[in-house]
């Protein structure tokens, strides 16, 4: 176990050596410069900001120079925001699409988990169908639609809820809906399709036979077993989501870290591409990792130093 | 083993659920205590879009810093509600005769939020800052008339030899290059603010955050959260405060037009953006407000790409294009269609409209448009018209435009031409390297004069793009600035327009408006064609 865990560590650094590597190159190919204005600033001043911000030094040291700043975990300044770190940026957006997140996903969870549980018992029942006309409606509706509409109805039409900022849980209710939908989706569909797979095994019937109580059988035995697909979607969906949603947020004006990830690029901001890039891509890998040892811990039959981080 | 681990994960998800739950209650708590909006206090509610990118008045270049610093700070002057200049922070100005020098005496009751004096040495540091080359001020260029500056800003000048001098606390002396009759309204930019040289001194990064914050300005900077919103207040220590009628201004930046409206809608905001899907929709609303701003959508040619090396072929493209269309069907924003290139809303001393004294120099013309490509073709001894593509940066309303374009080269010039589109980045790049054969584009002015636009397309500068150049143009411009008379000014530049238009290396399309959706219990904002949003006067009920 430990072994496995030193292993996946140094293959973690070496993935995120190697997006971030590739993010480089990609982001230095396309045309344009982060100090491109429509205005043309004059020569002397254009060179002098070159200069300040390295970019008049050969790609090559330009990514050592950048190779440093990724240990160091420190970009420098943004260009389009001079007065605030690439840091800074981060520390305060990235808390706020986190506590969206970790919401969205325990409501997702909690309520996927749920629905596709009841629709698997109740197998080509009512609620079966209901649970699963709504999952599609889900999984279908892309959440910027959703959101849109929920604006429009429970804070336009009915006023129960602020349009958009954020300030107050209040403010969190529909980007928290408009997010979870399509997780909680998945979820569901995702849950009932193994449980479904988990009711016919045979220990199933046994833990019948043995006459357990069918919240037991469910709970101990089946759930858990039908946890697996969940878990294997759960690391990106985490690491999705945590660190936000460009179109939510955008969407509900919260100051979140999503706008960071398409408006650099819009911007050529580098150094903000490559510190949202770095950040995103540790924090997924590192999702991925939790994710491989949920996996030991549901099933034991997966061995994970003799799978070597392949357990599928 | 099993167990330990189950129990390590159940833990970290327990962690981040209660860090989650804390960071709740704090966002709850820090909105109590923001809004404690006392009864009866009169407080406008705005939305910004986005964070302002820099509230350093030197950095600050665009609408979203400038809006709000207009009313945290103020320059010598002020544009009134008539958009022209009056002494603000400067009481008295005098022009030398030769409209050279500009003597300024500030006021004795012009004092920094903080309590100090605005000096005139505020302003030599301010403007300082903004010509150091190190600070690369996008907004320098707007203070090359001044004698000196543009050596300093290329680094070929030391700062003392700029033509500013604080001759004494109160009076600020500058000389002009050459006479300037739009000075006065360059110098409202925020650019040319005065910077509290005490404070900057002490913390450079004195603009950064609320609490550092000093301003000269009718509001004061209360709180910045920063990408969310920022609080104003009135400021007592204003010399004009009785003028102020708020009490507060609230900024959400919420960049989604949609979002704004449904806010605007639930009362949330007192003024909101108009969406473009629903422009339609509101056309007739008493809640709508259409005000000028001075700018211009158009297209540009290649001149050196074929087939537009002709200029009857240009002239040809220019001509099947009907702007007035435009306007009504595609854009539906209540702009109105461009027959020149300078906009609405710049005006003389005696209150006439350059564009109404120029009057329309291209109009939609489907026959003499034909007529001119047979022409133009026939010069060439092209039998057939080479392929033409229309390349504008991706944007759905870049895209309807462009989709019009070419519908009109089919139905008006039975010409059938491509449409390409790239990221925003890139076509800006391309079209500066010359790329495109005919590229969508933009103006907005920086200081309300015509020749700000119309000298974008002397030879050589690096607003032309067109590879045009027309020596009789270039020394109309050159005369036009040389020139003391005004009137005599303006015809200078209305013949280079006409010839501009004339030899067509552009299309215009429209010019630009301010479509804003304003509750009727606000009154006195000012939007001017050329400027920034002004709140000094505002008022609600």
């Amino acid at each position: 176990m430990v072994n496995y865990v030193i292993k996946r560590f140094f293959m973690m650094i070496g993935t995120v050596l190697i997006i971030a590597t590739l993010t480089f190159f990609l982001m230095h190919a396309i045309p344009g410069s982060p100090l491109d204005s429509d205005r043309t600033t004059n020569p002397t001043i254009q060179a002098n900001l070159e200069k300040f911000y390295k970019l008049d030094q050969p790609l090559s040291s330009q990514y050592i120079s950048y190779l440093k700043s990724i240990v160091t975990f420190d970009f420098g300044p943004s260009i389009k925001k001079p007065n605030e770190s690439v840091n800074s940026l981060i520390g305060r957006g990235f808390p706020i699409s986190f506590e969206l997140g970790m919401v969205t996903i325990l409501v997702a969870v909690i309520s996927g988990v749920v629905l596709g549980t009841l629709a698997a018992l109740r197998h080509n029942g009512v609620i079966d169908y209901l649970a699963m006309t709504f999952a599609v409606i889900g999984i279908s509706l892309p959440n910027f639609i959703l959101a849109t509409l929920l604006i429009r109805i429970f804070a336009g039409e009915l006023g129960w809820f602020p349009a958009a900022t954020w300030q107050s849980p209040m403010h969190m209710v529909l980007p928290t809906l408009a997010l979870a939908t399509g997780p909680m989706a998945v979820i569901a569909r995702l849950t009932r399709a193994s449980m479904l797979e988990v009711l016919t095994q045979d220990y199933i019937k046994m833990a019948k036979a043995k006459g357990l109580t069918p919240w037991k059988i469910i709970v101990r035995y089946a759930l858990r077993n039908a946890m697996m697909p969940v878990v294997t979607i759960m690391g990106t969906m985490l690491a999705g989501i945590l660190t936000g949603t460009f179109v939510i947020e955008k969407i509900f004006a919260i100051p979140g870290m999503g706008k960071y990830f398409v408006e650099s690029i819009n911007n050529r901001d580098y150094p903000v591409i490559m510190g949202t890039t770095v950040f995103y891509s540790a924090f997924l890998v590192f999702m991925l990792f939790l994710v491989d040892i949920v996996y030991g811990v549901l099933d034991p039959r997966i061995k994970l130093h003799q799978k070597e981080g392949d357990p599928s | 083993m099993k167990k330990k681990w189950l129990s390590l994960v159940f833990l970290s998800l327990l962690m981040l659920l209660l860090a989650a739950c804390t960071a709740n209650k704090d966002a709850g708590k820090e909105n109590t205590t923001s809004d404690d909006t006392k009864k009866g206090e009169k407080v406008l509610y705005l939305n910004n879009a986005v964070e302002p990118n820099s509230f350093d008045p030197s950095v600050a270049f665009d609408a979203v810093s400038w809006a709000p610093l207009n009313n945290l700070m103020e320059g010598l002057v002020r544009l009134n509600d008539k958009n022209v200049p009056e002494p603000a922070t400067a009481e008295k100005i005098d022009v030398s005769e030769d409209g050279l020098t500009y003597t300024f005496t500030l006021r004795d009751n012009a004092k920094w939020s903080n309590g100090d004096k605005v000096t005139a040495g505020d302003f030599v540091y301010g403007w300082r800052h903004m010509l150091d080359p190190k600070t690369a001020s996008p907004a320098a260029f707007l203070a090359y008339v001044i004698d000196g500056a543009e050596n300093y800003n290329t680094g070929k000048g030391k700062p003392e030899d700029i033509a500013i001098k604080a001759k004494d606390d109160r009076t600020f002396i500058v000389t002009l290059n050459a006479p300037t009759e739009a000075f006065l309204n360059i110098i409202s930019n925020p650019s040319f603010f005065p910077i509290n040289e005490k404070v900057a001194v002490e913390n450079p990064k004195w603009f950064a955050e609320a609490d550092s914050f000093v301003g000269n300005g009718p509001f004061n900077l209360k709180t910045w959260q920063h990408d969310s919103k920022m609080v104003f207040e009135k400021n007592d220590q204003y010399w004009d405060k009785d003028t102020v009628k708020l009490d507060k201004i609230e900024w959400a930046m919420v960049n989604d037009t949609n979002t704004e409206y449904q806010m605007y809608q639930n009362d949330e905001l007192d003024i909101a953006t108009v969406p473009s899907e629903l422009a339609q929709d509101l056309k007739d609303n008493p809640e709508l407000k259409n005000e000028d701003q001075a700018g211009i959508a158009f297209y540009r040619f290649n001149v050196d790409k074929k087939p537009f090396t002709n200029e009857k072929i240009r002239k040809a493209f220019a001509l099947a294009v009907d702007q007035q269309n435009i306007v009504d069907y595609v854009t539906k924003q209540g702009q109105k269609a461009a027959h020149g290139f300078v906009s609405y809303g710049l005006t003389n001393a005696k209150g006439e409209d350059f564009r109404e004294v120029a009057g329309d120099l291209i109009i939609f013309n489907k026959s003499e448009a034909k007529k001119l490509l047979v022409e133009g073709l026939k010069e060439e001894g092209w039998t057939k018209l080479p392929a033409v593509t229309l390349t504008y940066s991706t944007s759905p309303d870049n895209q309807k435009i462009a989709v019009a374009l070419q519908s009109q080269f089919k139905e008006n010039l039975g010409v059938n031409i491509k449409l390409k589109n790239v990221e925003s980045g890139v076509f800006m790049t391309e079209q500066k390297e010359l790329k495109h054969q005919l590229s969508r584009s933009s103006f907005l002015f920086d200081y309300a004069d015509p020749v700000n636009a119309i000298e974008s397309f002397v030879t050589d500068s690096s607003m032309n793009r067109t590879n045009w150049s027309n020596k009789e143009f270039d020394q109309l411009i050159a005369d036009s600035k040389k020139e003391t008379d005004n009137d005599k000014r303006w015809k200078l530049l209305q013949d280079a327009e006409k010839i501009l238009i004339d030899e067509a290396p552009v299309i215009p399309l429209y010019f630009y408006n301010q479509l804003t959706l304003e509750k009727p219990s606000v009154s006195g904002i000012v939007r001017h064609p050329v400027g920034y949003l002004e709140l000094k006067w505002a008022d609600k009920k």
